[in-house]
């Protein structure tokens, strides 16, 4: 087991190691972005300051050891637009982002679970077929469309709800409910086939010749078992939920990762950009880590493959 | 069956319940109502920590927002004049153009309650370091504390746009910050809680998400009639016309297209254009090249010709933007009124035709950044094709389009927009002259002139010189300009003055002190 746990933080040590250097190379690509911290007049000579301000005047591998170097330390560096560490704007969005990210995902098992177990009863009936539509208008739909809408509707027209921003329950309502909209199609579906296939094994076969009552057979035995798949998408949508709702985000005004994440695109913030990409893969890469290691524990297969 | 029954009527209740609430009479839950003296801005753009502090103004005007409220400078623009005396009473220069000496008002206070002295004004510049700063201290010999309420400049040579660069949104350099206090605090700790002398104080931030600031009753000029000032960062323009139509905001910026013609419609919400030294124009990059079409003049005076300037406003600004015949902004100091282009689709074809391409010619791309090449350039591509003159629109990422345009990577025409402060000398050094950051080619007689204007300190040859510059630029049509777009704002019911347009060419609500809201 130990081996196996080794062996597991290795790769995932490796792929910390593969991202940090993507990223790096790939923000690099999208130009410099000197040019959009100053007006398009700005003289040449406030141009090569700012270059030199930002280090960027240093040869590519250079900045590359310094990041390294600095990232050793646990120093993201510095934001090129707000001139502030990184790290210290990441830990003042991440909690906007857990409890935008955590009422979505309750919203979205509340509203995906029932509707599935109702879809897989129901299979073929009215509960299904509403199952169906709801799950494609989920997974088609833009969240920032929906978003949109939603604003329209909740907001301006009947006033029920603050359009943006954050510091109250209702001001988180919307971009919960935008964002968990297509996880809840989406854990919606896989409740629906998870439980016709539970509901069609043997277990589940004798209990209904046993006479349990309906219920008991749905709620007790079947249900239990077709959770496992769900929860397990659930924690990991969890961590995809913190780390992309750079959409609902915007739309909503809503200060999280996201939203910040969108910034550094859009002004070229390189450090930015690396932090909030290379913390959300650390968080992915643990999240795996955890799921292959208590599939290890749970199936001893997995420790001696 | 009794299952079924149950989950049937679960559903019907929940569907029927749905109904009645959207039923209700809207505005059944108030919305967000204001806190008596408050009131909210919605900024289109995020706001950095660097932002609170003068010494590090960027070459970009938004910075200006939160500058206006926090902090005061010596002289800047005020309403009905773009070099008013602030924090300095008065101010004169010597015969020579060698010194400038300004008097510092007595009654200006910090917020912590201090004066402001010349040390505080030597302070400000030496510290300054913020976009124009290099240019400005190589022309500075030293500074002189005179008093404790007079300040003099001492040049190494006269340099005739040291006011414009040292009183005007050109640079921060003027605007003062308390040398006590941020000895004592740093920089860092001076963005944490910056201390100015300006009409407001800070209360909170959170980088990128909201600023708020309550009144400076000591303030020189005026008690501010606002208690409390917040600028919260809505990014998406529909969500900010959202919260300006719910009243969570009483003035939202940059509301464009189709959006500003929904918030025109709106009753009780008003729709408020604002304009700043930008100007967006035609750049024929290879009007240098002898073998291309582009290097005969007529052929660019036929482009000038097939553009319907006033029709490109209506459409993309609701008709708001002012319709432009020279690079240089209306409002920017030295700028000269050239014979305006009339929408002459005949006399296009005419002229090219004189040029030897009576079917029209291959104009190769016309290259811009996405947001007004689109918006503008896309008009326009439709007017030359009319014409005859067969160009594809290219729109580029802006930094990547600026880097292009920067490295001479670009050919055929280029859709330039500029809002950097200054005056038409400033504008000629970026973009016109030899040595321009932007300059695809050079004119022997623009560059001397440019030169001379550098050393002439009397105001009214300087202006003749560079009036000439624009003339020849007119005449050998080195550019198509096309429009100074307006920057569209709205504001809600609750303020009776916005300040949005009180100060010509500041795109921004100012000055704050001098906001109502209505009784």
């Amino acid at each position: 087991m130990k081996r196996y746990i080794f062996r597991r933080l290795g790769y995932a040590l490796i792929s910390l190691l593969l991202l940090s250097l993507t990223i790096f190379v790939f923000v690099r690509l999208t130009g410099d972005p000197t040019v959009l911290l100053v007006e398009p007049g700005a003289s040449r000579a406030d141009i090569e300051a700012l270059r030199h301000d930002l280090g960027l005047d240093r040869p590519l591998w250079v900045q590359y050891g310094a990041f390294m170097r600095n990232l050793l330390r646990g120093d993201f560096g510095s934001s090129f637009y707000y001139r502030a560490p990184v790290l210290e704007l990441y830990l003042s969005r991440l909690p906007h982002s857990l409890l935008l990210a955590t009422t979505a995902m309750a919203f979205s098992l509340l509203i995906g679970i029932p509707s599935g177990v109702l879809a897989a009863v129901r299979v073929n009936g009215w509960g299904d077929g509403a199952g169906k539509v709801f799950a494609l208008l989920g997974l088609s739909m833009p969240s920032f469309w929906v978003g949109l809408l939603m604003i329209l509707f909740f907001s301006v027209y009947l006033g029920w709800l603050p359009s943006s921003g954050s510091g109250t329950a209702l001001h988180l309502v919307m971009p919960a409910v935008a964002l968990g909209w297509y996880f809840a199609a989406a854990h919606m579906r896989l409740t629906r086939s998870s439980m016709l296939e539970v509901l069609g094994s043997e277990y589940v076969k004798l209990a209904r010749l046993k006479g349990l009552p309906e219920a008991l057979v749905i709620g007790k035995h079947a249900f239990k078992n077709a959770l496992i798949p769900v929860l397990t998408l659930a924690g990991i949508n969890l961590v995809i939920m913190v780390n992309v709702a750079v959409v609902v985000e915007t739309v909503f005004a809503w200060p999280g990762i996201g939203r910040l994440l969108y910034e550094g695109i859009a002004f070229r913030d390189f450090p930015v950009v690396q932090a909030t990409v290379l913390l959300g893969g650390v968080m992915i890469i643990a999240v795996n880590l955890v799921v292959d290691l208590l599939y290890a524990v749970i199936d001893p297969r997995i420790r001696f493959q | 069956m009794h299952q079924t029954g149950s989950l049937r009527s679960a559903f019907v209740a929940i569907v029927a319940s749905a109904v009645l609430a959207l039923g209700a009479p809207a505005g059944i839950v108030p919305a967000a109502a204001a806190s008596a003296g408050e009131a909210t801005w919605a900024l289109h753009i995020s706001l950095p920590p660097s932002w609170l502090d003068p010494a590090e103004t960027p070459g970009i005007i938004t910075p200006f927002v939160v500058i206006y409220a926090l902090h005061d400078a010596l002289l800047k623009p005020m309403p009905g004049d773009a070099m008013t005396p602030s924090l300095a009473e008065s101010w004169s220069s010597g015969k020579d153009g060698l010194s400038y000496e300004f008097v510092l008002r007595k009654n200006a206070r910090f917020h912590n309650g201090e004066v402001v002295t010349a040390e505080d004004v030597k302070f400000s510049f030496e510290r300054y370091r913020g976009t124009n700063a290099k240019l400005l201290k190589d022309k500075v010999r030293e500074i002189e504390v005179v008093d404790a309420q007079r300040v003099r400049f001492r040049l190494k040579e006269p340099f005739p746009d040291f006011m414009t660069f040292y009183a005007t949104p050109a640079t921060g350099a003027a605007w003062i910050v308390p040398k006590k206090y941020v000895e004592r605090v740093g920089d860092d700790g001076f963005k944490k809680h910056p201390i100015g002398a300006g009409p407001y104080k800070f209360v909170s931030f959170r980088p990128g998400v909201e600023l708020t600031l309550e009144a400076h009753e000591q303030y020189w000029r005026k008690t501010p009639n606002l208690k409390t000032m917040v600028f919260r960062v809505i990014p998406d323009e529909s969500t900010r016309l959202a919260a300006l139509k719910r009243g969570e905001v009483d003035v939202a910026y940059s509301i464009t297209g189709a959006l500003a013609e929904e918030l025109r419609r709106t009753p009780g919400l008003k729709l408020q254009p604002t304009y700043f030294t930008f100007t967006w124009w035609l750049s024929f990059l290879d009007m240098w090249d002898a073998k291309s079409p582009w290097h005969d003049k007529r052929v660019r005076l036929a482009a000038n010709h097939a553009i319907d300037r006033a029709g490109i406003n209506q459409a993309a600004y609701l008709g708001l933007s002012k319709v432009s015949h020279s690079l240089i902004p209306q409002a920017m100091d030295f700028y000269w009124a050239p014979p305006p282009y009339t929408y002459d689709l005949v006399k296009a074809k005419k002229l090219l035709a004189e040029a030897g391409y009576p079917g029209g010619f291959e104009g190769g791309e016309l290259s811009g950044d996405m947001i007004y090449g689109s918006a503008i350039g896309e008009p326009v591509v439709n007017y030359l094709q009319t014409a005859g003159i067969r160009i594809k629109l290219r729109p580029l990422e802006r930094a990547a389009f600026y880097n292009q345009l920067g490295e001479k990577k670009l050919r055929g025409v280029a859709g330039v927009g500029s809002g950097a402060p200054g005056n038409a000398a400033i504008r000629f050094e970026t973009f016109v002259v030899g040595a321009a950051r932007y300059a695809y080619g050079t004119i022997p007689e623009v560059d001397d002139l440019f030169q001379q204007q550098a050393k002439e300190l009397d105001r009214k040859r300087r202006e003749a010189i560079l009036h000439r510059m624009q003339q020849i630029i007119h005449d050998r049509v080195l550019v198509a300009p096309v429009l100074e777009p307006a920057f569209l704002n709205g504001s809600g019911p609750r303020l009776e003055e916005s300040g949005l347009g009180l100060i010509a060419n500041h795109a921004y609500s100012a000055p704050y002190e001098d906001l109502r809201l209505r009784k």
